[in-house]
């Protein structure tokens, strides 16, 4: 198992444009390690896609060092980096046949023609491309074409496996059928691997840590689970998943949770605060001291006059049976927009028009500021 | 002692490849190449436009020096009358062939792009020869027909009794230049109106719009900027046109007959490049008006709807326009058609007809000509080849690089596009008759000077090829450890090679009859074809220059074709 580590230290990008300069990336920072699959998360234009351009040495760097090995990259033009990639467009090589195509990384670093065949033949075969090896790249399937470019990317076992939005061209079967395959490949060569992709729900499945970026910054970093249940800003928990919003004001602190009360005077007891930040604060325009974020599935609901119930008062506008979870739109008061309810078991004696009351667990009651 | 081979693991396929592989070197090729690239275009470039710009302000016979700059040269448009008609001539004559060219071609191209006309892919081909014909080969043909003893002159005097003005002078040069211009202006212009966007027009019809009110206020506009790159194009040409007014001019001078009266007549050099300053100050006057006229017009008519614009099917649009058509292609092609036709006279003195035909004078120029054949192919071959490396290097350094001086390169590149021919003759002319750097008497400097008038043409060929190969895949080598030479030659290269071999055969063909420069620099034993065609035509030797001019038009036109096929691009396509 090798303990590579990949350090990137204050990345910078700036893209002069005619309408004037852009930052694409700013100070991000983070290290990757071993054979890790580290994904980069974020919304289109986001600076993803430059960072990992930055990284496969295809964009120059505007300040910041990325270290790989303890060898300094920054300035290494990206044919001496030892890379593989995967692009979005696959980019095989049209003239070129399969093989051509899997063997170039390997013929450009002089191995013997004898190898070259073995281990082209031997890497096709593992990606399910045996007998396709003379075909050209416009024969193929979009996923065949997905896999040659696997298939060229790793075939001269380089340090580092990128791939940049690898699935957004396939069909949502392959998709998840390819991201599983991509994982296990990587984890089968123990190559370090960092993925760009926009789908937080792919993000999610094949990574051991995820960076989700906002406007070019690094917002967050964590394995999947901990970026699910502990976002550390709006931005995060709304992106990851579904969440409601609940504008409030925090009654009482206690150790680490305490009490909020929501705009109809309902209180809340929450398990867990989180900073706001202004610049946040504007942008989604939180006009209360703190906002309480829950999501769909950890909300409860009962109807408004059943015996017990409490919590603020909602009313189900529409509910959506999809399959294993039912899911319901609440128009509420207290939420900044319709509140997003999920069930496993569709509460008794809910239906659409009918009044509700919603309550949550405090360990599922994330307060952002106060 | 001996450790067990492990056994491979069933479990997980065995894409485990650990190697020993070499790490690509440094990759220092993109520094030699741009240093080469720059030493060449420095050189044959930028070296000869300073060098001429210096001497024309210097006076004949003086120094080349800073302390001998006067305006002796420049003096001669004041007190030259010939220099001074020369001038007023040229301006005449570009202006008003400039003017026809586009008039003839306007309502043309409208016909093409929006009458449903049969045969419009042999007509769009048939435009080209005008283009691909150098126009001094056809120009004697207007004598024969037009001249005061011509077979027109003489049947319209015969039957309606009208008498033609003479075709030596103004007359004659205009009506030989728009004709043999006009395609530029044709094929940008049905390009344009072709994309445009249909939705534009018809919304206009539906707001109540007459066709002539949409014609005069939505389409003209749109096309305007197209009509007039056209017409720039036709301008320059004009301009620089040196082979036309020596055949029709008679003793009427333009800029560049006065050059070449001044290098043939005197070894004025001097002289000469302050003709060609003032030539190309004229150019540019022109282009600043019409960036004058077109700046602030700029249209993106190219849009994502995948429908043309819609083709009248109306029987009465449909007889005018190919009526229309046809007759301007009769016209423009009759030059050429009777270039074939007189090429098979073998005995035509005093007489209307020929009394006899046969194939004497192809056998009179193969007989004769065959060293200038041979020395044009190699010339251009040589050319050709050059212009091709260095325009796949600029073209791809002035698309896939990011650099300060990125449009330096490309304003270079373009440079002899507004060049008038006769012009970059002058300067070479000028600029390696002595120095450190002779070339004058060499066939090199004719292949320089090919390079140099040509590069614009495969840059331009070979950009757009580029163009149409995705970024990614270069990248994709390079990730896989590929240097900037390996990506272009493994990769680059092979997908564009039909865009490289379809350049060269358009620089190599154009090349086989150039006259504006070559006139400047041939010498006794770099004769080239289309000197050979000049000089028989300036002897009134005209059969054997039909001959030649007809092998000379032929081999261009089969190679046009190929360069065509190659691309699976139509022949129009290709000078669009």
């Amino acid at each position: 198992m090798s303990t590579d580590v990949l350090r990137i230290e204050n990345l910078n990008k700036v893209f002069e444009t005619p309408e004037g300069p852009v930052h694409a990336v700013r100070d991000v920072s983070v290290e990757v390690r071993g054979d890790e699959f580290f994904s980069l998360l974020g919304p289109s234009g986001c600076g993803k896609t430059t960072t990992l351009r930055m990284i496969a040495g295809l964009e120059t760097v505007t300040s910041g060092t990325i270290r790989f090995k303890g060898r300094d990259l920054t300035r290494l033009p990206s044919a001496e980096r030892n890379l593989g990639m995967v692009f979005q467009s696959y980019a095989l090589f049209p003239h070129m046949t399969v093989f051509d195509n899997a063997a170039y990384g390997l013929r450009l670093r002089r191995v013997p023609a004898q190898k070259v065949r073995e281990q082209v033949m031997e890497l096709l075969d593992a990606l399910g491309l045996s007998g396709l090896h003379g075909r050209y790249p416009s024969d193929l399937s979009g996923g065949q074409q997905q896999r040659v470019s696997i298939a060229r990317a790793l075939a001269y076992d380089p340090d580092m496996f990128l791939l940049d939005e690898p699935l957004a061209n396939l069909d949502a079967k392959l998709r998840v059928q390819m991201r599983e395959e991509i994982r296990r490949i990587q984890k089968d060569l123990g190559v370090l691997a960092v993925y760009v992709t926009h789908d937080q729900e792919e993000a999610m499945s094949v990574s051991d840590r995820i960076g989700v970026f906002k406007a070019g910054k690094l917002m967050q970093v964590g394995v999947p689970q901990d970026i699910y249940r502990h976002p550390t800003s709006l931005f995060v928990a709304d992106f990851i998943g579904k969440i409601n919003f609940f504008p409030c004001r925090v009654v009482a602190r206690d150790g680490s949770g305490g009490k909020v009360a929501l705009r109809s005077g309902h209180e809340v007891v929450v398990g867990r605060f989180q900073a706001l930040d202004d610049a946040e604060r504007e942008e989604f325009g939180v006009e209360t001291p703190a906002v309480l974020a829950v999501r769909p599935e950890h909300i409860e609901m009962r109807p408004r006059d059943a015996e017990g119930a409490g919590g603020p008062v909602g009313v189900v506008r529409r509910e959506l049976f999809l399959g294993s979870i039912v899911r319901y739109f609440v128009d509420c008061d207290d939420a900044t927009r319709t509140v997003i309810v999920e069930a496993a078991h569709p509460p008794a004696g809910v239906h659409e028009g009918d009044a509700v009351r919603l309550t949550t667990r405090p360990e599922h009651a994330l307060c952002f500021g106060g | 002692m001996d450790s067990p081979t492990p056994m491979p693991d069933a479990a997980t396929p065995a894409v485990r490849v650990r190697l020993e592989g070499r790490r690509p070197t440094r990759d220092w090729f993109p520094w030699v190449v741009g240093a080469v690239t720059a030493a060449v275009l420095l050189v044959l470039l930028v070296y000869p436009i300073v060098t001429t710009l210096l001497s024309s302000f210097v006076p004949q016979g003086e120094a080349l020096s800073l302390r001998n700059v006067s305006l002796t040269n420049f003096a001669r448009f004041l007190d030259s009358p010939l220099y001074q008609r020369a001038f007023l001539n040229s301006v005449v004559v570009s202006l008003a062939s400039t003017l026809f060219a586009t008039l003839l071609a306007l309502p043309a191209a409208y016909v093409m792009a929006r009458v449903d006309i049969p045969l419009r892919n042999l007509i769009m081909s048939l435009s080209v020869i005008p283009l691909i014909a150098p126009p001094f080969i056809g120009a004697y043909s207007w004598v024969i027909l037009l001249g005061r003893r011509g077979i027109i002159t003489h049947y319209l005097d015969q039957w309606f009794g009208i008498t033609m003005p003479s075709i030596i002078g103004p007359t004659g040069i205009i009506l030989a230049l728009s004709l043999s211009y006009f395609p530029f202006v044709f094929l940008i212009v049905q390009g344009a109106l072709s994309a445009a966007d249909p939705y534009i027009e018809e919304s206009a019809a539906i707001m109540g719009a007459s066709r002539w009110r949409v014609l005069r206020t939505i389409t003209f506009p749109l096309v305007l900027p197209s009509i007039l790159s056209g017409a720039m194009v036709v301008f320059v040409r004009a301009l620089g046109n040196v082979g036309v007014p020596s055949v029709l001019g008679g003793d009427y001078y333009v800029l560049p007959t006065l050059i070449l009266f001044q290098v043939e007549g005197y070894f004025n050099l001097n002289g000469a490049a302050a003709i060609a300053v003032v030539n190309v100050l004229l150019v540019m006057l022109f282009m600043l008006v019409v960036r004058r006229f077109s700046g602030q017009r700029r249209y993106v008519t190219l849009t994502s709807t995948t429908r043309g614009a819609r083709r009248s099917t109306r029987l009465r649009d449909r007889v005018l326009g190919s009526a229309y058509v046809w007759g301007l292609l009769l016209v423009a092609l009759l030059p050429q058609i009777f270039v074939v036709y007189s090429s098979f006279a073998e005995r035509w003195a005093g007489t209307l007809f020929p009394t006899q035909y046969g194939l004497g004078n192809y056998r009179l120029v193969l007989r004769n000509v065959l060293q200038p054949i041979v020395n044009s192919l190699t010339l251009s071959g040589a050319a050709t080849a050059m212009a091709l490396v260095f325009g796949l290097i600029t073209a791809y350094v002035s698309l896939r690089k990011r650099f300060a001086g990125r449009w330096l390169i490309d304003l270079t590149v373009m440079l002899p596009f507004v060049l008038p021919g006769i012009v970059t003759g002058v300067a070479y002319l000028t600029t390696f008759n002595s120095g450190w750097l002779t070339m004058t008497g060499t066939g090199i400097i004719l292949v320089f000077a090919y390079f140099v008038r040509r590069l614009a043409y495969s840059f331009r060929s070979i950009s757009a090829a580029i163009g149409q190969v995705d970024p990614v895949l270069e990248e994709a080598s390079t990730v896989c450890g590929a240097s900037t030479g390996g990506t272009v030659r493994k990769v680059t290269i092979p997908l564009i090679a039909p865009g490289i071999l379809a350049g060269g055969i358009l620089v190599f063909s154009t090349l086989i009859g150039e006259l504006s420069v070559t006139i400047m620099l041939f010498s006794g034993k770099w004769k080239t074809v289309s000197i050979a065609i000049f000089e028989y035509l300036t002897s009134y030797r005209t059969a054997p220059a039909a001959a030649l001019g007809s092998v000379v038009i032929a081999a261009t036109l089969v190679l046009v074709f190929l360069a065509s096929r190659l691309l699976r691009r139509s022949m129009a396509d290709l000078f669009r």
